[in-house]
């Protein structure tokens, strides 16, 4: 029994460590300050900064087809944040509305809908939700999420030349602030 | 507090070293349900093993409104906790509780099975009384003492959070920082009758981020807002013929945690609220080596019972035996 007294705790660290094979564990436990960014080539096509982002066609929550470029032709730049109706989302696209949306009166901000799977299924939960006004796009091949490398939170801004000027989780909205500020 | 290699080690060492009790299982968005992991007066160790079941129901917006999940989903996690509380001297006791969680959720046209490690606790306490304080009946003033725990708790990193190789909220199982708590717990038997209060305020320790959801991005400081977490309960024990117990417990919980902080600056987006209510029955055998328990946590789907976060319901089933 004392044995078993001894030992049982680092046995059960052991075991669970084993289990899971420690994988992720480490990342969080020694946090890294590098820079591990992908380097592109600025200009060419693509989804991260200084490339040129790819024209693109989708449909909207009210059956209407949209493209980047016809987007573009209507406003200073596109903002595309994808959501997936969750807390976090609507905690970012409350702060988009009631915060940048009056700001940036030139800018088009369209939300990607990329998990309901279906343009009624995406409008039912975009009114459920309470952003009737905002245009949502309904992602439902996931084609606008595999282009632009979106997943929940992920906010791209294309400016007015179609150079990709940011794509980053939203956060606090301050660098989507500073980078619209930013441009021409 | 930055954290740097150096701390870190620290933190890790001071760990092992000092831990302490409160046990909290990771969730979807950092919350989950708490319970108190402590050792009776007189034992030498506890094993305790429980099962979460956690199903999610909507959650509140930042207005306090609660929101539905669309139609069709059906979000669920399922915790294995294992724990350990041992004595370290008469007034000392020291436990850890490591989370083991899998994630399963339907949520729209999305379908996710993920599973890891959740973020382990580590708690010591200070019990500053000598005595058992629970009485059958009022004779002289001192029989009124309660009694009375200080403890800390201190949170490792070890689940998988949004800064590792995950895709969206649904595949974490940890919320990525290092958390210490301080805890006060009061409570106070006078049979058939017990009442307590749990009292924990932690603060995390800030930390370097260089990639979210999975995607790398320009490094940056972050630290979460203070977190406080305040329980009362009542419960009534019935002693059965055999001198075995059950103990039924009804539990209000409050819990809040201010707004993050990015580079020193405060994120409007962030911070929670959650008020939830939990009723639990425990049975323990007539030596009090086996305790068998069944709780049931339950947040209100209803506008202002919370803010920012998950609405859910927990059952808990575990057992626990003590090691005289």
């Amino acid at each position: 029994m004392y044995c078993v007294k001894k030992w049982l705790p680092a046995c059960l660290l052991v075991t669970l460590f084993n289990t899971t094979g420690c994988q992720g564990v480490t990342d969080d436990l020694t946090p890294s300050d590098s820079d591990k960014r992908p380097t592109v080539v600025s200009g060419s096509t693509g989804s991260q900064p200084t490339q040129s982002a790819p024209d693109f066609t989708a449909v909207d929550t009210l059956n209407n087809s949209r493209t980047l470029s016809s987007e573009l032709a209507l406003a200073d730049s596109v903002v595309l944040y994808f959501t997936m109706w969750c807390p976090i989302c609507d905690s970012h696209m409350s702060h988009i509305r009631s915060q940048l949306i009056p700001e940036f009166p030139n800018v088009r901000f369209l939300v990607i809908d990329y998990v309901t799977g279906s343009v009624p299924a995406s409008r039912a939960a975009q009114l459920a939700n309470g952003y009737a006004s905002f245009t949502v796009l309904a992602d439902s091949n996931q084609a606008l999420h595999d282009t632009f490398k979106g997943s929940m939170g992920i906010t791209v801004v294309i400016d007015g030349a179609g150079i990709v000027r940011m794509n980053e989780y939203y956060k606090d909205g301050r660098k989507l602030r500073e980078t619209l500020a930013a441009l021409p | 507090m930055k954290l740097t290699p150096i701390t870190t080690t620290f933190l890790i060492a001071g760990a092992v070293f000092f831990p302490g009790t409160p046990a909290y299982s990771a969730s979807c968005c950092g919350g989950g349900s708490s319970s108190s992991l402590l050792l009776p007066k007189a034992s030498h160790a506890m094993i305790d093993t429980s099962i979460d079941i956690e199903q999610y129901d909507g959650f509140w917006n930042k207005e306090g409104d609660h929101i539905n999940d669309p139609p069709g989903s059906d979000l669920n996690q399922y915790r294995l906790n294992l724990a350990y509380a041992h004595r370290l001297a008469s007034r000392w006791q020291a436990s850890v509780i490591m989370p083991y969680i899998w994630n399963d959720n339907q949520y729209s046209g999305l379908d996710t099975q993920t599973n890891g490690l959740g973020d382990t606790k580590i708690n010591l306490w200070y019990e500053a009384f000598d005595d058992v304080t629970c009485v059958w009946k009022i004779k002289k003033l001192s029989d009124l003492k309660p009694s009375a725990y200080f403890g800390a708790t201190l949170t490792l990193p070890s689940g998988v959070s949004p800064f590792d190789d995950v895709d969206n909220n649904f595949d974490i199982t940890g919320r990525g920082f290092y958390r210490l708590d301080g805890n006060i717990l009061i409570e106070k038997t006078i049979y058939p009758w017990s009442t307590a209060l749990l009292i924990s305020y932690g603060k995390y320790f800030e930390r370097s981020v260089n990639r979210e959801y999975g995607k790398y991005v320009e490094p940056y400081d972050m630290n979460l807002g203070d977190r406080l977490l305040a329980t009362l309960s009542l419960g009534y024990t019935q002693f059965l013929d055999s001198m075995d117990t059950v103990t039924y417990t009804l539990a209000f919980s409050h819990l809040q945690e201010e707004k993050a902080e990015i580079n020193g600056r405060t994120d409007p987006t962030s911070g929670f609220e959650k008020r939830s209510f939990a009723l639990t029955a425990a049975y323990a055998t007539m030596d009090r080596d086996w305790v068998y328990k069944a709780t049931w946590g339950h947040a209100i789907d209803k506008d202002g019972w919370g803010e920012n976060f998950p609405t859910t319901d927990v059952l808990t089933l575990g057992v626990s035996y003590v090691l005289r």
